[in-house]
This record gives structure tokens, C-alpha cells and sequence, in this order.
């Protein structure tokens, strides 16, 4: 099965993100108080790590759902004019080379660009 | 009773508003044609009411207690919520809602063995917000969404997201009023959010989805069109387009796909279709 279905919906990490995305109060304490969220909601330190290093691959290994994968990079970048293009393709980049770059070379394909 | 008077499905993707001139202008002008064209035959079809479903991306409940469908029965709607309005590129819209006609969808559905959960203030992401944007910027039709659960498992299959929108049809139907009904699906093509192949597309299986929709081929979609298949052609998005299964059901005969693009850029496969006739019902 796809990539989807690996995800743990009782991960810790998965829970927080609901109330992250809901809370203005919880998502400027982002940038500052990673750690004291990640302790709130009681992730392992793996988790916390993953968060840290903005790694897709290593949230996902651990069951992030992949829709929260974009959407910690958009905590740490800030998503006006999708301004984490860039930001998310390199964090992508570093953790699926072989895959994003594949991507890269269709799109030059198809749009020439 | 209600009456269907239009069927259509589109992409929702983000980049279709929120860096919508990211793509070349080539796509830029097919989609502002597609949906122009899904504009004016809505106005022709007079719907009083906007039946949407679009999967929910995790926003209106928390992982751990996922519905199938949720029916949004407020009087009212307003989105983007907070979260996706930056992301989306979009001020916050409102839109009339239809509380009697998606009450009648929760009571009648369980009748007929079909679950529905529903929200009095649903919230709204890109799959409402991004078709609102093209459909009804004006809030001119009035709407009633439809959340569903295609990304966390077990994740529906398309036969069972078939049978609901069959059931579905009989119940909009069966709605005791005269309003004439649209009904939209959103999601899809291939795509695969947050996924390993985010930045990618699957051209290969949406030009062969849309060809067996443009064939009216329902038979084949149903038996070839798997879940597995969707999963293999971009995971946790492909399979938005369940709720183009959905609004299938509701229809027969061929959908004129109005267009479709390959679009890395918007990061989704990108296609509008229309359908011209409606399946017969109970």
C-alpha cells in the first residue's frame, strides 16, 4: 500500500498538529518553545528530534501522516506566497534525493521549468 | 422533490490560488478556461444549492477519531480557516449554507444505513475553499459541504465511495423541496501531499482516468481504477478522487473532461469535467 498508510494515528506527533494548526497561541510558541509543546504532548525524543532537523523521512518514518510533514516545514518558514517552496524542496530534497529528483526533471520536462 | 441539474468534479489544489502563476501560462489559461466553462454551465443548470464533497486534509477532527463523511449543516460558512487562508492566497469568503437540506442528508442517510457525522461550523481548507474561489466567488448558490476521509486508514474504497454517492443521489432526491441541486466533487488527479513524491505527477493514470470518464466507462473505473492503483499514482492525494466516484454515481454517460495539466508546479495533476446526464435512481 502507499506511503499514507504507514502513518500511526496514535503517534503523539499526529495528535499535537490538530491543535497546533488551531492554536495561534501554540504556533508562536513554535519557534521558541518547541520543546516545551513537544513535552506537553508527550512526544518521544525521536519525534522531537525529527521535528527539530525538519526531516520528512524521519517524521514519516515514525508515522507522522505526510500531511503534516509540509506543515511543520510551514511552522518553521511560514507559508506566505508559498514561501516555503524553496525551504520544503531542499528539506525534500535531503531526505528523498532520488524521488524529489525525478520530480524535478519531469517538471523541467513538462513545463520547462 | 430535489432535482439534479449539474455534475462536475475539479482539482482543489493549493497552487490554483495560492501561486497560481507558479505553472506555465499555457496551464495558467487552460484552468481559468475550465473553470469559466464550469462557471457558465452551473449558471445555465440554476442550482439554489451547491452540493461540494472534498476530503477533509485533517483540519476539522483530530486524527484519532476520523468520520467517513462529515455534512457541514450551518447556515452560513466561512472559510479559508486561519491556518490555510495565507497558504491559499485567498481573504475569508462567505457563503450561504442549506441547514434543511444537509440535516435531511444526516437523518435520511442513517436511515439508510449510512453514517454521516456533521458540524454546525465546519472548516474549511483548500478542497471547499479553492473550488468556492472558481464555482461561486459571489456565494450566489448557496452550499452544503461534504467532508470525507481518504488519507488515514482504513481509507475507503472507490466501490464503497461508488455506493455512497448512489445512496446519496436517492437522498438528495428524495429531499422534500423544489431546489435544484448541484453536485461537485474536488480532489485528485495524481498527487501525493507531504509524501516522498511531493513534487511530482502521474500523467500516465490521470490521462487514462479521465479517458474512461470521458468514455463513461463505469464498469472499468470500478474494476481497474483500485485504491491500490490511486495509491500507486501519487499517495494519500490520488485517492481525493473518491469524491469524484461519488458524483459518478449520480451521473451515466460520457464527462467532457474541459481540461487537464500535468501541473508539478501546483503540485497535482490537474483536470475540471463536467457531466451532462444523470443516473436513474430508486
Amino acid at each position: 500500500m502507499g506511503n499514507v498508510e504507514r502513518c500511526d494515528p496514535t503517534l503523539p506527533t499526529n495528535e499535537m498538529m490538530y491543535y497546533v494548526r488551531r492554536d495561534p497561541a501554540l504556533r508562536a510558541r513554535w519557534l521558541t518553545d518547541l520543546e516545551g509543546i513537544a513535552r506537553e504532548f508527550g512526544l518521544s525524543r525521536a519525534e522531537y528530534e525529527a521535528i527539530r532537523d525538519k526531516d520528512p523521512k524521519r517524521l514519516m518514518d515514525l508515522g507522522v501522516h505526510q500531511y503534516y510533514v509540509p506543515q511543520i516545514l510551514r511552522l518553521f518558514f511560514g507559508a506566505a506566497q508559498n514561501s516555503n517552496a524553496s525551504a520544503a524542496l531542499e528539506c525534500y530534497k535531503r531526505a528523498f534525493p532520488e524521488e524529489t529528483a525525478t520530480a524535478m526533471a519531469l517538471q523541467a520536462r513538462l513545463e520547462g521549468g | 422533490m430535489a432535482e439534479l441539474v449539474a455534475a462536475m468534479a475539479m482539482t482543489h489544489s493549493p497552487g490554483l490560488t495560492g501561486w497560481f502563476t507558479r505553472a506555465s501560462e499555457e496551464y495558467q489559461r487552460q484552468a481559468l478556461g475550465a473553470t469559466a466553462e464550469m462557471r457558465r454551465r452551473l449558471e445555465a443548470a440554476r442550482p439554489d444549492v451547491l452540493v461540494m464533497f472534498s476530503n477533509d486534509h485533517l483540519l476539522n477532527w483530530s486524527i484519532n477519531n476520523v468520520p467517513e463523511y462529515t455534512v457541514g449543516i450551518g447556515e452560513e460558512h466561512v472559510g479559508p480557516a486561519d491556518w490555510f487562508d495565507e497558504w491559499l492566497g485567498m481573504e475569508k469568503y462567505r457563503v450561504p449554507g442549506h441547514s434543511a437540506l444537509a440535516r435531511f442528508i444526516v437523518n435520511e442517510g442513517a436511515r439508510r444505513r449510512l453514517a454521516f457525522a456533521y458540524l454546525r461550523a465546519m472548516q474549511f481548507d483548500d478542497g471547499i475553499s479553492v473550488p468556492t474561489h472558481y464555482l461561486n466567488p459571489n456565494g450566489r448558490f448557496r452550499l452544503v459541504p461534504v467532508g470525507m476521509n481518504c488519507t488515514v486508514p482504513p481509507i475507503p474504497t472507490p466501490e464503497r465511495a461508488y455506493h455512497v454517492g448512489t445512496v446519496l443521489r436517492d437522498v438528495l432526491r428524495a429531499y422534500p423541496g423544489t431546489e435544484r441541486v448541484a453536485v461537485i466533487g474536488t480532489g485528485g488527479l495524481s498527487h501525493e501531499p507531504g509524501g516522498p513524491r511531493y513534487f511530482w505527477v502521474d500523467e500516465e493514470f490521470d490521462r487514462w482516468f479521465l479517458e474512461l470518464l470521458a468514455k463513461g466507462d463505469h464498469v472499468t473505473l470500478l474494476r481497474e481504477c483500485t485504491l491500490e492503483r490511486m495509491e500507486a499514482a501519487g499517495s494519500g492525494g490520488t485517492a481525493e478522487l473518491l469524491a469524484w466516484f461519488l458524483v459518478l454515481a449520480m451521473t451515466r454517460g460520457p464527462a467532457d473532461v474541459l481540461a487537464y495539466m500535468p501541473a508539478i508546479a501546483w503540485r497535482s495533476g490537474t483536470g475540471m469535467v463536467a457531466w451532462n446526464e444523470f443516473a436513474q435512481g430508486a
